[in-house]
């Protein structure tokens, strides 16, 4: 339907050689295999892991807070040690990384769809809602994200009472972050679609007929996604650590549902009785997680090479 | 200019109007006042006359506006937790946050501008390498994972330095507490600052090495080694001068960074700071004391990123208001 010549367009984010290119970066090798790890220990949590984490029957205070490599008293044998409520801590850590990667997945790609929406319409039509919607991205952008999200999370914690909270913890976490991430893709959707909406391609589908919809949606809209793919992978890494923040601030995943924040938290409050494996082994994973999908980010970035904008 | 001004502050009293506006649907909102007023036995026409007496039966827009002349009175409310004037513990708790922020502003920007510096006039030698890495990994570490590390190693190891509160404090003139002024205070500095400057550090080392190394390739940089001046001269004297301009912005801006932050350092500490206040205050559902929280910081933040606009359109005059300042990411 569309004449476009690959010329004119540039080539789309899956035509760029990636994997020539990956296969020539050892970075890359080491960050995908980690990141795979986790997403593959986060997704088989039930099979992996030695307890069930949710389960209230894998807490035995008995063996509450053994040092790594000890035994239980009933003979279980805990190879990253327990925690105060005496759970096995390797489990902690699988169903953590778990609950970390679903919230850090979630809000990612709700920002996303949040901003390449708006970017896309207020780059097309452009008028006052594309003004005040800008405006609102500039004054938000002045302010750093995590505290955006705790005042966000925040303000909706004093809102509803306790028990609808915890039931809604993890959703108004999402979009917590979800709403304090937005910015970047709105703002880089918004400036490529500038620029692609005066291209020929766009003038032939309209001088064919083609709707107003339909133009965004099926034919600007896949020639902006290699940058906002970039920003999706390395504001994953972003919104899994706001999630630990908060979540270790106690403003975030109830303290019953493990997270690798909320594990760390729990493990601060015992860090004086020299119970440094309960904070040490989640933090750990956490810092292994966030720099294996940055550094892949980093590399898709560069592998890509789009001229990404500001923000 | 005058436009660009304009705008700005234009945009900072909307900043804060959205934040009063907020705020103040959180205390009308959130439980009815007059409930928290009157005991349980009020009579209904004692509550109606509360009513009119706190205002509650006037137009909205009428209220907003009380509301607005209250905060600039500093009048805003009593904390729930507390049961004492909201403005009054804010400000028994900001000189905490204050000295805690300035101190790792201080540190980062000691340390951070001569590692900069020092990494891109030894571009090639080993010891850069190793800190451009470690900058790199500091970014996928957490704050309060830094803090742990910190105190697991000086407090719980080693024992050097205290791991929670201020130490011991001196009161100057009415309200301003200080630990600058006694050894245990100072001591219980250095941790909090140090967690809260690292990441600050690390940035302003790779802002000032990004910012040597293009400012060396200039010409006048060439035309001065032509002229046979000596290195540091050309190195301190014509480079770093002119590296310093974008670097003062970026100190500037990462204040306000800092300052969320500490909220998350207040909080490993302990530290009786602003920022230990609000995570309380959440945790409680103190709803006085979160809505004045947020007027505070909204015009916090607005006034420095207003100082900070003005400050580089005086610096730079070929600012223009559709170039975007560059930020961190959190």
């Amino acid at each position: 339907m569309s004449v476009q010549s690959a010329a004119e367009r540039g080539p789309r984010w899956w035509e760029a050689d990636l994997v020539h290119d990956f296969l020539r970066s050892p970075v890359a090798h080491v960050a995908a295999l980690l990141t795979f790890v986790s997403v593959a220990l986060a997704l088989g949590a039930d099979f992996i892991a030695p307890y069930n984490s949710n389960d209230p029957a894998s807490a035995n205070v008995i063996d509450a807070r053994l040092p790594p490599g000890a035994a239980g008293m009933l003979g279980d044998h805990y190879l990253l040690g327990t925690d105060p409520q005496g759970r096995d801590m390797l489990s902690a850590i699988i169903f953590g990384l778990r609950t970390s990667l679903m919230i850090g997945t979630s809000s990612v790609l709700l920002a996303a769809a949040i901003g390449i929406t708006l970017g896309l319409v207020c780059g097309y039509f452009r008028g006052i809602f594309d003004a005040v919607i800008m405006r609102i991205a500039d004054v938000q952008l002045s302010f750093p994200a995590i505290l955006i999200a705790l005042l966000i999370d925040g303000i909706t914690r004093t809102v509803v009472d306790r028990g609808t909270h915890d039931r809604l913890a993890i959703p108004v976490l999402i979009v917590a972050i979800a709403a304090s991430y937005w910015v970047q893709y709105a703002r880089t959707v918004r400036g490529l679609v500038l620029v692609e909406r005066t291209k020929e391609y766009v003038l032939a589908a309209k001088v064919t007929g083609v709707s107003t919809l339909r133009i965004i949606a099926t034919h600007i809209q896949p020639n902006v996604m290699g940058p906002v793919l970039v920003i999706a992978t390395i504001n994953l890494a972003l919104a899994i650590l706001t999630e630990a923040t908060l979540s270790f601030l106690g403003v975030g995943v109830p303290p019953t549902q493990p997270s690798l924040g909320s594990l760390v938290s729990i493990g601060n409050e015992f860090l004086f009785s020299g119970d440094w494996w309960i904070s040490i082994f989640p933090g750990g994973m956490l810092v292994v997680l966030c720099l294996s999908v940055n550094l892949l980010g980093d590399w898709l970035r560069d592998a890509l090479n789009p001229r990404l904008s500001d923000a | 200019m005058g436009t660009f001004i304009a705008q700005r502050i234009w945009q900072t009293l909307f900043v804060v109007l959205a934040a009063a506006l907020v705020s103040f649907v959180l205390l009308r909102h959130v439980g009815d006042p007059v409930n928290n007023m009157v005991g349980q036995a009020a009579s209904l026409a004692e509550r109606e006359a509360m009513r009119h007496t706190l205002g509650l039966d006037q137009p909205v827009v009428l209220q907003f506006a009380r509301f607005l002349r209250d905060v600039a009175a500093g009048d805003i409310g009593v904390s729930y937790r507390f049961g004492i004037p909201v403005a009054r513990l804010l400000i028994e708790r900001l000189p905490a946050t204050l000295e805690l922020s300035v101190c790792a502003m201080l540190l980062a920007a000691l340390l951070g501008v001569p590692l900069g510096v020092w990494t891109a006039l030894n571009r090639r030698s080993v010891i850069s390498h190793v800190l451009l890495a470690a900058s790199l990994i500091g970014v996928a570490l957490p704050t309060f994972l830094i803090g742990i590390v910190l105190i697991l190693i000086f407090s719980v190891w080693l024992g050097w330095l205290p791991a929670f509160g201020r130490g011991a404090t001196v009161t100057i003139g009415q309200t301003w507490t200080t630990g600058l002024l006694t050894l245990s205070g100072l001591k219980a500095l250095v941790l909090p600052s140090l967690t809260l400057g690292l990441f600050q550090m690390t940035l302003i080392m790779r802002l000032v090495r990004a910012e040597m190394l293009e400012v060396l390739r200039t010409d006048y940089i060439k035309f001065a080694r032509a002229r046979g001046l000596p290195n540091a001269t050309i190195n301190y004297d014509h480079a770093l001068r002119n590296t310093l301009i974008p670097v003062i912005t970026i100190v500037g801006l990462q204040f306000g960074n800092i300052f969320a932050f500490s909220i998350i350092v207040e909080t490993v500490f302990q530290w009786p700071g602003l920022g230990l206040l609000v995570i309380q205050s959440i945790q409680f559902a103190d709803v006085p004391l979160l809505a004045s929280y947020l007027v505070l910081i909204a015009l916090g933040f607005a006034l420095i990123n207003l100082a900070v606009d003005l400050l580089y359109a005086v610096i730079d005059p070929r600012v223009r208001a559709d170039i975007a300042v560059p930020r961190a990411i959190s």
